[in-house]
């Protein structure tokens, strides 16, 4: 075999090892870890609205939530792929093609909506262009046998392509009655978008975290031979994640356009940060694997984050490295931890 | 061949595996070997390593399929099995990796592939399962586990329950342990006899496979005993013991396979003094001379692995000395070990032993670069003509030095592993079970390499649970059993049964240790 | 550089020839696409067109990913590469600015560079946190200093009349009638060849990348390695990074990430060209040919600058399915 890349997660465990006792002493510093996140988490919250006025008034959660909704999005279509993919970069395990997708999604609904046919086809389009994204992921690596991060990297190429074609490199705007509501404010003053983000998550939750099939995902992205073991097929639940977090790229698509009504260039720049935030979201489990609700809270916690800066003046260029260094301490923290276990 | 069993009453067998042949890469697993387990009966299956006994299980479970024989199960034949129809015949499998998901709950682990669902709704019915698995648990085992425990926080005994459970949901007809009580105490083994003691008087058929005799000895209604990928005899456990048995499983006809050494012993050259590691091994002392060969034995949890690893810096001990050459020595790492000359061969040949995908010469001279190094780059005349010098000497049989070790025969890749450290110049090897998968002749010239090894002066520890060659290749033997060291044999005063006897703790003078 | 045998079996010339391809689907690439440029348009197949593609794409992105390609081989991954790029683009400039001599600035960006790298080892070989998280995290960590030290993202510019004569040289000069960025980007290749293949480093580092833990259980410290490996590779993409600055006098935050993803592409499509699938100088050398000629091709023929996006997605997507499906089947 050729280069084998680690992807590893931030929280890993090997399983099936013969007569492995994991020690109560991993389980409570595993605890401690996550303990330490939440207290992180909440005590950030507590500076800032001690030192910015109006950070925890309705209105302003209510803006971070919205202002969070398209990449929380995109984080949770990732979150999915990160569950059925493991650490096991074989398998599964990122789709470096999201924020393409989100954009040329974007692209295909502006596009639409401007050629005249109505909101509904429009969203049909979108979704289906984001779908059939994660069908050829799905393709290439399950069918192909290539791995993910080089599979969504070929198909990140083509699609962020894709996407300067249709746009010319330019804005493509768009106005219809669903834009419109989506940008518009909900009930409580509270924007339209942070309700839409509270839906899909709740939605994505219910499915991935108290369905069976969620519950397959996160065996097949675990402990493969187990769930094969179990009778579960392998192959098409991973495949499965792949369309779905495409589905999510649609979806972040058609917002997206809402936010900036039109559709327009630099979706590229939101992967990375969404890889990050995604990747994070484990150390607000209990279990420290990847969730749904996991994901939304990471990607809160960066919006809070921005926000408290906004709203203090300070300039938003620390929040890239304050990221870094987050998965830096987490990172270290679990590795430290396992070889001190082992 | 197997006694033939009076009356024999097809109709009341669980499962009959016929005249098995079963070849891997040109080398025979099993040789004709057959299985029958009457129903609702207790089934014993024992051998050596490398005498079938996982082969014929793989069979059975419909992971490979036989190249001769018959496999029947209750009364009807099978043509091409496969693990999904083994498991709708109602025949689960107990294995040693616990595939269990690490970050699941019990419940979750328990119904993964049949998960309950509220009714009406799509979704997982997460009490029901928590209720189902704590009935069971309680009923069968007296166990009780947190609902909410996840897979990793359980001890191994309890993550065996939960795998039992699982199986014992599918209301199985036949369940197979394999190895299920090396990790255990004494206390969660006698929760797991009681268990198969009920399920047999429920009707369930259990087949056992175990290494400790004692424990056949106390469970099985018989026991068939694999030796050489042959079934040697079928008995009720009335009519033998695990001293009788212990003889069937080793006795073996093939004379002069060792080549006779006489080695003249030197000076010491490794000390172990009341080396403990906590949890492992305890109070090990030995001394190995140059030019000896030292054989170590002991079942899984003997502590025997670990003392190797130890040896070698993969571990490191809680206390004790360990002095080379008269030196003390500390070793955190392998590379420690290694500039202190020390060797492994490990027993995991293609996942430490060798590099598959690199090539016999890169192998070669993977731990001796230095010697081919000039001013930082290699010098890849003087890499030939090590590997040729070496292949020649091992007589390891390639396309060429530059075939990628994968393309070599299991004992070829064995020699290369080896010749890695004749090329380092090293004094004291350690061999990890040296000739597992290895065919019978590249075995001979690996003995004939230990001897002259000796005879050059390195001292030599063979780790292995092939007693006969244990006691062909090296000069005495030391037993451990559960962590400690029970006795120490002059290999030529001493016999294959004796030593198995003693690894299992079936002698009689071992019934309290542990 | 000989064609493989193939494992896909071949009966009758037709089956040869397909499995001929496949197995060397790089260079049949690579000839094709040459060749379909060559009928496509007349301009393609001149001397100064096919320099413009050296210098212009090929050269830059062929040291990158060269750096890229170390990390591989020791079985990882460099997401960083573009920081190490920009810090040393900013040592360079920012001294040059400051009236320090160039050869002194010169060596504060290889400096920075390998500091970059330095930080990747400790994480990766100090803590063993893994190569994908660890240069994630320094790339975003990277992407905050640049903006703090440049007030924001800044790009920080020399005006036309203080480019010292040293400097303009490294940039647009030439030697021998070569550029000068294109000499150093082939002493580059040379030296790199030369390393993972005939060192003593080179050897250790293959091996970490196909089986670490035999290299382990052969007693050799394979953290220092992979510590090496990655200064390495900030120490290179640091050279990239002063030819950048030097040919466009300027520093600009954040635009070395600019090459992450095409060195990662021209690395991994490189390992198609071994037999074996290992990382190798050659075979990255001749992706970023690949991809260079791509780009440029798809520029002149007319077609619309974005499709040159697509057709590079393409090309790697169908070189590497060609590769993996090729490997799954030879070792199934």
């Amino acid at each position: 075999m050729s280069v084998d890349i680690q992807l590893a997660p931030v929280i890993h465990f090997e399983p099936g090892k013969i007569g492995d006792d994991t020690t109560r002493s991993g389980n409570l510093a595993a605890a401690a870890l996550r303990a330490g996140s939440l207290i992180a988490f909440v005590a950030i919250l507590l500076v800032f609205s001690a030192t910015a006025p109006y950070f925890l008034s309705v209105g302003n959660i209510g803006n971070v939530l919205g202002q969070s909704a398209i990449s929380g999005v995109l984080a949770i279509g990732l979150t999915v792929v990160l569950i059925a993919g493991g650490s096991n970069v074989v398998t599964g395990g990122i789709d470096l093609s999201l924020a393409a997708n989100m954009g040329l999604s974007a692209a295909v609904y502006a596009t639409v909506a401007q050629l005249g046919y109505g909101d509904a086809t429009a969203v049909a389009a979108a979704l289906l262009t984001g779908g059939l994204v994660g069908v050829v992921n799905a393709f290439a690596v399950v069918g192909a046998g290539i791995v993910p991060l080089l599979a969504t990297l070929a198909v990140m190429n083509i699609v962020a392509g894709l996407e300067l074609v249709l746009t010319q490199n330019t804005v493509i705007p768009a106005s219809t009655p669903l834009l419109t509501a989506l940008s518009s404010s909900g009930p409580l003053g509270i924007p339209a978008l942070a309700y839409v983000l509270l839906a899909f998550t709740l939605i994505a939750a219910a499915i991935v975290q108290y369905t069976p099939t969620g519950l397959r995902l996160y065996a097949v992205g675990e402990f493969p031979d187990a769930a094969r073991a179990a009778g579960l097929p392998v192959r098409r639940l991973l495949a499965g994640a792949f369309v779905a977090s495409g589905l999510c790229g649609g979806f972040a698509g058609i917002l997206s356009v809402s936010n900036l009504s039109g559709s327009t260039t630099g979706s590229g720049e939101m992967l990375l940060p969404v890889v990050v935030t995604a990747l994070l979201g484990s150390v607000f489990s209990r279990r420290l694997v990847p969730t749904i609700i996991g994901t939304l809270l990471s990607t809160l916690f960066v919006g809070f984050l921005v926000n408290g800066f906004q709203l203090l003046n300070i300039s938003s260029v620390l929040v890239s490295g304050v990221q870094g260094l987050l998965i830096l301490l987490v990172v270290s923290a679990t590795t430290l931890l396992r070889r001190q276990e082992a | 061949m197997s006694a033939a069993s009076p009356a024999a009453d097809r109709r009341g067998d669980a499962i009959h595996l016929e005249r098995i042949v079963k070849r891997f890469d040109g080398a025979q697993a099993l040789s004709g070997a057959s299985l029958r387990v009457r129903r609702g009966t207790v089934h014993g299956l024992v051998g050596q390593n490398g005498a079938g006994k996982s082969t014929l299980i793989k069979l059975l479970a419909g992971l490979h399929q036989p190249d001769e024989g018959r496999i029947e199960i209750d009364g009807q034949t099978y043509d091409r099995l496969t693990p999904h129809r083994v498991e709708e015949l109602g025949i689960h499998f107990i294995h040693q990796d616990r595939l269990l998901v690490p970050t699941f709950t019990v419940g979750e682990a328990l119904f993964l592939g049949r998960e309950p669902r509220i009714a009406g709704t799509p979704f997982l019915d997460r009490r029901l399962m928590q209720r189902r698995a704590g009935e069971i648990l309680d009923d069968y085992f007296g166990v009780r586990l947190p609902n909410s425990a996840l897979i990793s926080e359980l001890s191994t005994a309890e993550k065996q329950i939960v795998q039992i459970t699982r199986a014992l949901l599918d209301q199985p007809k036949v369940l197979v342990f394999d190895e299920p009580t090396a990790a255990l105490v004494r206390r969660e083994a006698d929760i797991l006899f009681r268990l198969i003691r009920r399920l047999r008087a429920e009707g369930v058929t259990i087949i056992y496979i175990s290494h400790y005799l004692n424990e056949i000895e106390e469970l099985c209604d018989h026991v068939t005993v694999l030796r050489n990928g042959e079934d040697v005899a079928t008995l009720p456990l009335s009519e033998t013991s695990a001293t009788a048995i212990a003889r069937l499983m080793v006795a073996r006809d093939i004379a002069d396979m060792f080549p006779k050494r006489s080695v003249a012993l030197g000076k010491d050259i490794l000390t172990l003094d009341h080396l403990s590691s906590r949890g492992k091994y305890q109070d090990v002392s030995f001394t190995l001379r140059r030019g000896e060969a030292l054989g170590l034995t002991g079942l899984l949890g003997s502590g025997a692995k670990e003392l190797i690893r130890t040896l070698f810096g993969l571990e490191t001990a809680t206390s004790g000395q360990i002095e080379i050459d008269g030196k003390p020595v500390r070793s955190v790492s392998p590379a420690q070990s290694v500039d202190r000359h020390v060797a492994l061969v490990p027993e995991d040949r293609r996942g430490n032993g060798v590099a598959l995908d690199l090539s016999v010469t890169e192998n070669i001279t993977l731990s001796s670069l230095k010697r081919f190094t000039r001013l930082g780059f290699l010098d890849f005349g003087g890499e030939r003509r090590e590997a040729d010098d070496l292949i020649r000497r091992l007589e390891v049989k390639t396309a060429g030095r530059d075939a990628l070790v994968r393309t070599l025969s299991g004992g070829n890749q064995q020699k290369v592993a080896i010749g890695k450290w004749l090329s380092r110049h090293s004094e004291v090897y350690l061999l990890d079970e040296p000739t597992v998968g290895v065919d019978i002749g590249s075995k001979v010239e690996i003995y004939t390499l230990i001897g002259d090894l000796a005879a050059r002066g390195a001292g030599i520890i063979v780790l292995s649970s092939d007693l006969p060659e244990l006691i062909g290749i090296t000069d005495r033997i030391i037993v451990l059993f559960r962590g400690h060291v029970v006795r120490e044999f002059v290999s030529s005063e001493t016999s294959p049964d004796e030593v198995l006897a003693t690894s299992t703790g079936s002698s009689e003078t071992l019934r309290h240790v542990g | 550089m000989t064609l493989q045998t193939s494992p896909i079996e071949a009966s009758g010339l037709p089956r040869a020839i397909i499995g001929a391809i496949v197995n060397n689907a790089l260079v049949v690439a690579l000839i094709a696409v040459f060749a379909v440029f060559s009928f496509a348009t007349p301009t393609f197949l001149t001397i100064a067109n096919l320099q413009s593609i050296l210098v212009n794409n090929f050269t830059l992105l062929a040291i990158v990913a060269i750096a890229m390609t170390f990390a591989v081989s020791v079985g990882g991954i460099d997401l960083s590469v573009g920081t190490a790029v920009d810090f040393a683009s900013f040592a360079f400039v920012s001294l040059v600015l400051a009236g320090q001599p160039v050869a002194i600035a010169a060596l504060a960006g290889l400096g920075a560079g390998a500091a970059v790298g330095a930080f990747n080892a400790i994480l990766i070989s100090g803590i063993g946190i893994s190569p994908f998280l660890g240069t994630l995290g320094t790339l975003f960590i990277g992407r905050s200093i640049q903006q703090l030290l440049t007030n924001g993202g800044n790009p920080v510019y020399l005006p036309p009349s203080g480019v010292p004569e040293a400097f303009r040289f490294l940039g647009r000069g030439a030697i021998a009638g070569i550029p000068v960025p294109l000499v150093i980007a082939a002493i580059i290749i040379v030296a790199a060849t030369v390393i993972l293949t005939r060192a003593r480093f080179g050897r250790v580092a293959l091996a970490i990348g196909i089986q670490p833990s035999v290299v382990r259980y052969s007693g050799i410290t394979a953290r220092a390695h992979v510590a090496v490996a990655f200064i390495l590779v900030g120490l290179i993409a640091a050279v990239a990074g002063l030819i950048l600055s030097a040919t466009v006098t300027v520093y600009i935050p954040s635009s070395g990430n600019a090459f992450l993803l095409n060195a990662i592409g021209a690395t991994f499509i490189g390992t198609t060209l071994s037999r074996l699938g290992r990382p190798n100088v050659a075979g990255t050398v001749l992706g970023v040919l690949l991809l260079s000629i791509v780009a440029n091709g798809l520029l002149l023929t007319g077609l619309n600058f974005y499709w040159q996006q697509v057709g590079t997605g393409l090309l790697i997507f169908a070189v590497l399915a060609l590769s993996f499906i090729n490997r799954r089947k030879a070792t199934a």
